[in-house]
């Protein structure tokens, strides 16, 4: 008991910062889900009346398509990072010392550049007056321009493109790691460069591999931004969804539904996180 | 073999650094474009920046931006310095309490987060502006001010404070005058790269933002989805620009990037 009075009165001054984020994040996540069942009038107006219908309409067809869509993007964007960031960050542990805090500056240096800079980056490039159009048909490589916005696959360029500096430097960190010894050992016991590739390197970059998809998957679910300007709101995702319902649709318990839900996906990659990552060390947290 | 492997490299690398900054530079360099499409290239001209400042709704909204960034990183180095102070002081168990709570803002989705801000200042009657912006700002700029007092403290010798303590100096004395001019330099960078972080947000903002107080971001956004205007282009160069004194500054007192 007297312990328990000492380490009470030791955390004293913690109670303050706890109490600060408990009131701007745990207590709102609470309204967030106590509004998801609850439900609004005609104007806008939110009912004090509980009911499930949010979450019932959640399992209607059209939105289960929305939650499809939304984990295809974020599970192909995790892979697409994965696959084109690994090499970059393999390569760079491999760099000389100059060379490589170089390197890093450049990996790193796109977070700070304005996100909203770098999407509209893309709507240049992609669009049907855009830079690749112009050049491609400047060549005469082809007469008529490509449409290459508004589908499916420019919004997955575009979260990509916004995310592999995470998948890169969480590779980067647990490559960099790595006992370079293992490695020769397995040379000197006749392994190719290959084999040891897979046997070796990649098992133990998993808890970086496993990171940076965390790092990736979860912002990709919510930057609606991105599929509003490159997928033309043409494939609906939570993000886009959660965003319309809140600014134009009114019906906040429904996006409050869809918070709840995408929480809950949220959580779901954690756990998962958790358990690959377990015993074999963290990247994060 | 080893020639052709780093050829190889050199090959992915300087492949995958050109497909990253092509976007961005496409930007800067069709703000300088005549032609209001980016169909054609017609010749070198600033009017797209002049054009900026003739725009008062930018002006304003900049403003705004501005404010809302700098005392979203006084507020966020002043909780995050003295999270990371108070977490040294506190039982094992709640440091680690603490630090998982630090990461929570930063893993809930951006939208989630917003929304559930939107529903509770709501609920509370809190006008929608600076205040609102700031609350939510610093949300995610004080767990950065945290880690990276957080480093810095892990480095410092905690012999220090033990012979500080022995020589009579108090838990008071010690925090003045040894721990905050140890950590200064990580908190002058931390609360810049507060800054950018804040001056750059979209989401968050565009639930938080007032009738009369809109963030740049949120009307570079809308802005955005009515069409391409080099106008756009100008604008998001000039912020790039700004954006990267901000950062540079904070390296200055700090060689660790991010």
């Amino acid at each position: 008991m007297k312990a328990k009075a000492k380490s009470l009165k030791k955390n004293a001054p913690a109670i303050p910062i706890l109490v600060w984020i408990g009131f701007l994040v745990g207590v709102p996540l609470i309204f967030v889900v106590v509004l998801s069942f609850l439900s609004r009038d005609n104007l806008g107006n939110i009912v004090f009346k509980f009911s499930l219908d949010n979450y019932k309409r959640m399992f209607d067809p059209i939105y289960l398509r929305v939650f499809a869509n939304s984990f295809l993007l974020a599970i192909l964007t995790g892979f697409i990072t994965l696959i084109i960031g690994y090499p970059v960050a393999y390569f760079t542990t491999r760099l000389k010392a100059k060379k490589r805090s170089f390197v890093t500056a450049l990996i790193v240096l796109p977070f700070w550049v304005s996100s909203l800079l770098r999407t509209y980056g893309w709507v240049i490039l992609l669009g049907k007056t855009g830079l690749i159009n112009n050049v491609l048909v400047g060549l005469n490589i082809i007469d008529q321009p490509l449409n290459m916005m508004y589908k499916f696959s420019t919004t997955l360029i575009g979260t990509a493109y916004m995310l592999i500096p995470f998948m890169i430097i969480a590779v980067y960190n647990s490559v960099d790691k790595l006992d370079r010894s293992l490695l020769e050992a397995s040379y000197d016991l006749g392994a190719g460069k290959w084999k040891t590739f897979f046997n070796i390197t990649l098992p133990l970059t998993i808890p970086g591999i496993s990171g940076g998809f965390t790092l990736v998957f979860i912002p990709s679910l919510g930057m609606f931004f991105v599929s509003d300007l490159l997928g033309g709101g043409r494939t609906v995702f939570l993000g886009n969804l959660i965003n319309t319902q809140v600014t134009r649709g009114r019906n906040r318990p429904l996006a409050a539904a869809f918070s709840v839900g995408m929480i809950v996906l949220v959580v779901l990659v954690l756990l998962i996180y958790n358990r690959v990552t377990k015993n074999k060390g963290r990247e994060l947290f | 073999m080893d020639k052709r492997v780093s050829a190889i490299r050199t090959f992915y690398l300087s492949l995958f650094f050109i497909v990253l900054y092509i976007p961005v530079l496409s930007v800067i360099l069709y703000s300088f474009n005549k032609s209001p499409s980016t169909a054609q290239w017609t010749g070198f001209t600033l009017d797209w920046y002049r054009d900026l400042f003739r725009d008062r709704v930018i002006v304003e909204s900049l403003k705004i931006s501005v404010q809302v960034a700098v005392l979203t990183s006084i507020l966020s180095a002043i909780l995050g310095t003295a999270t990371s102070i108070v977490s040294m002081y506190v039982t094992r168990k709640m440091e680690k309490t603490i630090r998982g709570i630090m990461l929570l803002p930063l893993l809930v989705p951006e939208v989630a987060l917003g929304i559930s801000l939107l529903i509770f200042f709501t609920a509370l009657k809190l006008p929608f502006g600076i205040l609102t912006l700031v609350l939510s700002h610093s949300l995610f700029c004080v767990p950065y001010v945290y880690i990276m007092v957080q480093l810095r403290l892990k480095e410092i010798n905690k012999s220090i404070f033990e012979a500080a303590k022995d020589l009579g100096a108090t838990r008071g004395q010690i925090i003045r005058t040894i721990i905050l001019p140890l950590v200064t330099p990580s908190i002058i960078t931390s609360s810049l790269l507060a800054l950018a972080i804040s001056l750059d947000d979209v989401i968050i903002s565009t639930y938080m933002s007032g009738p009369t107080s809109t963030t740049l971001p949120v009307h570079i956004f809308s802005m955005m989805r009515v069409g391409v205007t080099p106008k756009i282009n100008a604008l998001c160069t000039l912020i790039l620009v700004g954006t990267f004194f901000i950062v540079g500054l904070s390296q200055l007192f700090n060689k660790k990037v991010l």
